[in-house]
């Protein structure tokens, strides 16, 4: 017997959008046999979802698929029955596995942009650049984590967020606490909160009149189940994170200049190492958002672009929060 | 680069084991540290940085392999 007989395919990851229930996604880890993991996101009973979910846990498919089909809640469906619709989908090859990071794009050619860098939980903070970003005139609004403090979780920051325009990726502790893998010491926080984390993107790509950005935290990226080096925009990411260690070694820069001309982006920016800096190397912009409160006070970035290119400013609001 | 490894001479080709990493990807990446390069293209001769930044006359590559080989088999 051949050893593929007994292989079983690769479990991948999948985000399912549901329809006429509560949750509006469904994520779910699968086989072409197991339902390794399921979670119903952003709504719906909590406690009802994370027992059918720890219910499902390990499950082979030909046992769950009957469990789940038919069960009605509201206008004709529910979650199983959705949870069902997506494993069908999956199976027929309707619904694709997501890549190892989530990339959202923001299609709107941009003039000016604010640039948020980790907020750790802090509203009041948010507040005071928004304010000083309003009178600027940025048309966009993007923040590249962490959202999440260590002191402070963050709740009433993170759904002040959620009602705003801005536009956030996870950092390393907003993943990890959306996916319950926080570490003890940090403060708690609630399911809502967990999972308004777990449907961010961990990249976002935007447009700034004809140049590509690209945002995102840091190598974290690189450590998830799944990362590809051919992923997109994951050159820019094993570039700056593992090449140059952030744009700190700047004895490899010969070695950046030389692959930069692959990279689909030309604006890259992250915020990992908790410092600002822009470089501009090779026609590519690099961008290094340091954490919103520092000891120069608080502080974003303007990116703007006219006729003369591309103008990186750090904006220093003030030395104190208003409280 | 690559391309001018391939068309060594068969008598070189068979005296030597030849790696090449991808720099777009972790793996290469963490190569290309370890050897402590700075540019590319870069070529390493029994773990050593030899040329980097230029892609070496196929005489040279030859000479240098050639040298290396006499070093490691002396006294054999």
């Amino acid at each position: 017997m051949t050893e593929s007989a007994f292989s079983m395919s690769k479990t991948q990851r999948y985000i399912y959008k549901t329809q006429r229930v509560c949750p509006p996604e469904i994520h779910f880890q699968a086989n072409d046999a197991i339902l390794e993991s399921v979670r119903f996101v952003g709504g719906g009973c909590p406690g009802n979802a994370q027992l059918v979910a720890r219910l499902l846990q390990r499950m082979p498919i030909a046992e769950v698929l009957p469990i789940l089909n038919g069960i009605e809640c509201s206008k004709g469906t529910s979650c199983p029955d959705q949870l069902a619709e997506a494993i069908l989908a999956m199976q027929s090859g309707k619904l694709q596995p997501v890549s190892s990071f989530r990339v959202e794009d923001d299609p709107t050619p941009r003039k000016i942009v604010g640039l948020i860098g980790e907020l750790s939980g802090d509203r009041r903070v948010l507040r005071q650049l928004t304010e000083s970003m309003a009178t600027r005139g940025v048309e966009a609004v993007f923040c590249a984590g962490n959202l999440t403090g260590t002191e402070k979780a963050g709740p009433k920051l993170i759904k002040e967020i959620g009602k705003s325009a801005l536009r956030a990726v996870t950092g390393d502790r907003d993943w990890a606490y959306a996916y319950e893998m926080e570490t003890k010491k940090l403060p708690f926080i609630d399911r809502k909160t967990r999972d308004f984390l777990a449907r961010l993107p961990q990249v976002i790509s935007f447009q700034m009149e004809d140049r590509k950005g690209v945002l995102f935290f840091g190598d974290y990226l690189q450590t998830m189940p799944g990362y590809s080096d051919f992923e997109p925009y994951a050159l820019e990411i094993n570039m700056v994170c593992g090449l140059t260690d952030f744009m700190r070694d700047e004895t490899v820069f010969p070695a950046l200049e030389a692959m930069a001309p692959q990279f689909r982006a030309d604006i890259i920016i992250f915020s990992q190492t908790g410092k600002w800096g822009h470089w501009h190397l090779a026609g590519k912009d690099f961008i290094s958002l340091g954490p919103a409160v520092d000891r120069d006070g608080i502080s974003w970035a303007s990116l703007e672009i006219d006729s003369g290119g591309l103008k990186y400013s750090k904006i220093v609001t003030s030395n104190a929060i208003g409280v | 680069m690559a391309e001018s490894v391939k068309v060594l001479p068969e008598d070189i080709k068979a005296i030597i084991d030849v790696y090449e990493w991808d720099m777009r990807t972790r793996e290469g990446v963490q190569r290309f540290r370890e050897l402590k390069a700075k540019s590319l293209p870069s070529v390493a001769l029994d773990g050593e940085l030899v040329w980097q930044s230029i892609i070496p006359m196929q005489e040279e590559i030859i000479a240098k392999i050639q040298d290396l080989y006499r070093q490691k088999n002396q006294g054999v």
